[in-house]
């Protein structure tokens, strides 16, 4: 009996060894340095998928050209999370258990965002986003959470000031059940409230396929702006059925659901006139200029250049640190994107060969992308962002204002 | 108060007559062949993208467009059928309905990821005006799902007379009732089933383009109100025809309705609070007992 246990004891011993064996042999510095870039290609969110993973594409291909990292490849492991929390946390695993990623890119729906988020943290991999939702650097993400995109709370105040600023007096918001649903409507009755209006809102459900009593609902109050903080499906049947009911006020939506998108699918004249406010890449930087050229593109969405600027930031967070794991990326990305005081000489860098070479040169660098300055809070939120104002005038976007 | 019952119970009649066609057809395939064809949805999808094809291409109206979704969304039904359900069906035993079932699963997002293949992810409207709603007795009608509603009653009529005075119809009846029984007196219900699914996934077919002039058609048009057909189905009892119809207005007007007391988050609640009671307190369906292909 005793003896059949110590077998067992060797032999498994043996067995697990073997199957650590692989690993051991492929430790982490040969090889490539992989990294995970989680964007929506199908699903409600997926309008700007098919730019963020060529942008994503691009970042790797300028890494690999410049000779890569600490002398490996980079290369990037682009899954899709199907506009879905649930495929996308699975997606995640993949990448962090298969692959090895040692950073998360990308992730652009608040839901998928809070719900990969703890897996990146608990595996010690650092999560760069373009998600908005502002629950979600109050996560206790330990350092490991970088937010390129503006937060709900930013979004939701330019939101309300603009209506203010369009004279609104009677301001609702209708929007699906999302993470920050609820922030909208408290952030813009605040300062509705504050300039002698009133706000109501109404947070439907999702993937539905009429809003006639929700409309009904919303139409009651006689607003005299309606905000609509969903995406392209809903946005677009909620905008139809607006339309039918004769509501003749403004509309107003942010990006992700007002765009070339909705303007492809839905009859002209029942979006004349609907504002749009879009996060705005750093559309007068050389950064962007040069971005948009390589991509051989008239213009870019925030979401892909900030994707293109993770990719960077990670990869020039790696090669300040020489050392290529979750926990190096989240220690050296301040150090390579902004300065740590204000008297501090750092030559402004935009694109990862340049980074490269000022640091094995031994300089300090601040990376400043495409879509913006990312610099980043203590809580791992960006500073400074840039809006642009847009307004669909016969079937066009027309930019009113950037600011 | 009284006003705006009555706005939110017609906006749950032209909900329901959405729902009427594919729950009819998802109800006499359950009839004819004896399992749950989930794949209905996809069939829908299919009749939005070939009336749209025809109608953004050669600006063909309403009417033609809808014959085109029917003939479109049945046939690739049939032909879905014949290639992944009917192997299945030959292997009897006693979980055959509950496997058919799940592969119809599997076909319904299988079609729908073509779809998206093909098409894309992009939203596509009917090359049609879109009309504002006309005011009467205070209450606002859309003319659009007012039509709807009509095209629905007609095809519903249609089909009964099909199932009254014809003798296939009369047949297809034979069969629901008992197929072995039906075969003694000379009818294949092999043949009988194909003409089902032409008929079942056809009616689909319509209800996702009528769906698709109200709102868009995108590869998931069919599967956002699958959960609600299904819902519409049971209540009906699932071989009731005519139940189907009634069925499918309940659901329609219980999930409006429901915006009196709950969150409209909360809306689809409704259809699985309505399996779930309807199975627990009467599993036959709320109006089963109406004539049908199977009485």
């Amino acid at each position: 009996m005793r003896e059949q246990r110590r077998n067992f004891i060797i032999y498994s011993g043996l067995g697990l060894g073997a199957v650590a064996l692989p690993s051991l042999l492929f430790a982490q510095d040969s090889g490539p340095i992989k990294i995970g870039v989680l964007i929506p290609l199908t699903g409600s969110t997926s309008q700007f998928g098919a730019t963020m993973s060529k942008a994503a594409s691009l970042a790797a291909q300028e890494i690999n050209a410049a000779g890569g990292v600490l002398g490996r490849k980079v290369e990037i492991v682009i899954e899709d999370d199907q506009s879905n929390p649930e495929a996308a946390v699975r997606a995640v695993r993949k990448m962090i258990d298969l692959d090895k990623v040692v950073a998360v890119c990308g992730s652009y729906a608040s839901a998928v965002t809070s719900a990969i988020a703890p897996i990146c943290w608990e595996s010690k991999i650092t999560l760069l986003t373009a998600s908005g939702a502002d629950s979600i650097t109050k996560l206790p993400h330990q350092g490991y959470i970088f937010r390129t995109s503006p937060t709900v709370t930013l979004q939701g105040t330019r939101l309300g000031n603009f209506a203010v600023e369009l004279n609104a007096k009677k301001v609702f918001f209708m929007g699906p059940q999302t993470p920050f649903a609820k922030s909208y409507i408290d952030i813009i009755t605040g300062i509705v409230t504050k300039a002698g209006g009133t706000c109501g809102g109404l947070i439907y459900e999702d993937k539905k396929t009429t809003y006639r009593t929700e409309v009904d609902q919303a139409l009651k109050a006689q607003p005299d702006i309606i905000v609509l903080g969903g995406y392209v499906p809903d946005t677009a049947v909620v905008l139809k059925d607006l339309y039918r009911a004769n509501y003749s006020g403004k509309r107003m939506g942010l990006s992700f659901g007002v765009n070339q998108k909705l303007i492809d699918g839905v009859q002209k004249e029942v979006l004349e006139g609907t504002y749009s406010l879009v996060p705005s890449a750093a559309v007068s930087s050389q950064a962007y200029k040069n971005l948009i050229a390589k991509m051989h593109l008239d213009g870019l969405d925030t979401y892909s250049c900030q994707v293109y600027d993770q990719i960077n930031l990670v990869a020039l967070a790696i090669a300040q640190g020489k050392i290529a794991t979750g926990v190096g990326v989240r220690d050296n990305i301040r150090s390579v994107s902004q300065v740590a005081s204000p008297s501090q000489q750092a030559p402004i860098v935009e694109n990862f060969p340049d980074g490269a070479k000022l640091i094995a040169a031994k300089r300090v660098i601040n990376y400043d992308g495409a879509s913006g300055p990312c610099e980043f809070a203590e809580n791992g939120d960006v500073k400074g962002v840039f809006f642009r104002y847009e307004q669909i005038q016969a079937g066009k976007l027309v930019t009113i204002k950037v600011a | 108060m009284i006003l705006d019952l009555m706005q939110h119970l017609l906006n749950g009649l032209m909900l329901g007559s959405i729902l009427a066609l594919p729950a009819l057809g998802l109800t006499l395939i359950f009839s004819v062949l004896g399992f749950v064809n989930f794949s209905i949805a996809a069939q829908m999808t299919a009749g939005a993208y070939a009336g749209w094809l025809v109608n953004s291409h050669f600006k063909w109206p309403l009417v033609p467009c809808i014959m085109v979704a029917f003939f479109v969304a049945g046939a690739i039904g049939v032909a879905g059928d014949r290639l992944a359900l009917k192997p299945m069906r030959k292997k009897v035993n006693a979980n055959t309905p509950l496997m058919v079932a799940i592969v119809s699963i599997a076909l319904n997002l299988a079609l729908e990821n073509g779809y998206r293949f093909l098409f894309g992810n992009e939203l596509n409207s009917y090359d049609l005006p879109l009309v504002r709603d006309f005011h009467f007795l205070g209450l606002g009608i859309g003319p659009q799902q007012a039509q709807n509603l009509l095209i629905a009653l007609v095809m519903a009529g249609v089909l009964a007379a099909f199932f009254s005075l014809t003798r296939l119809g009369k047949a297809m009846r034979a069969v629901a009732d008992n197929a072995d029984l039906a075969r003694l007196k000379g009818i294949n219900p092999d043949s009988l089933s194909n003409i089902a699914t032409f008929i079942g996934m056809g009616l689909a077919g319509v209800g996702g383009a009528l769906l698709a002039v109200d709102t868009s058609a995108d590869p998931s048009t069919g599967a956002r109100l699958l959960l609600l057909i299904f819902a519409s189905s049971v209540v009906g009892g699932l071989s009731s025809l005519s139940g189907a119809i009634m069925g499918a207005l309940f659901i329609g007007v219980a999930s409006e309705m429901s915006m009196f007391f709950i969150s409209p988050v909360y809306k689809s609640a409704i259809a699985f609070v309505a399996i779930v009671l309807v199975l627990l307190v009467k599993p036959t369906g709320l109006f089963s007992g109406l004539s049908g292909a199977k009485r």
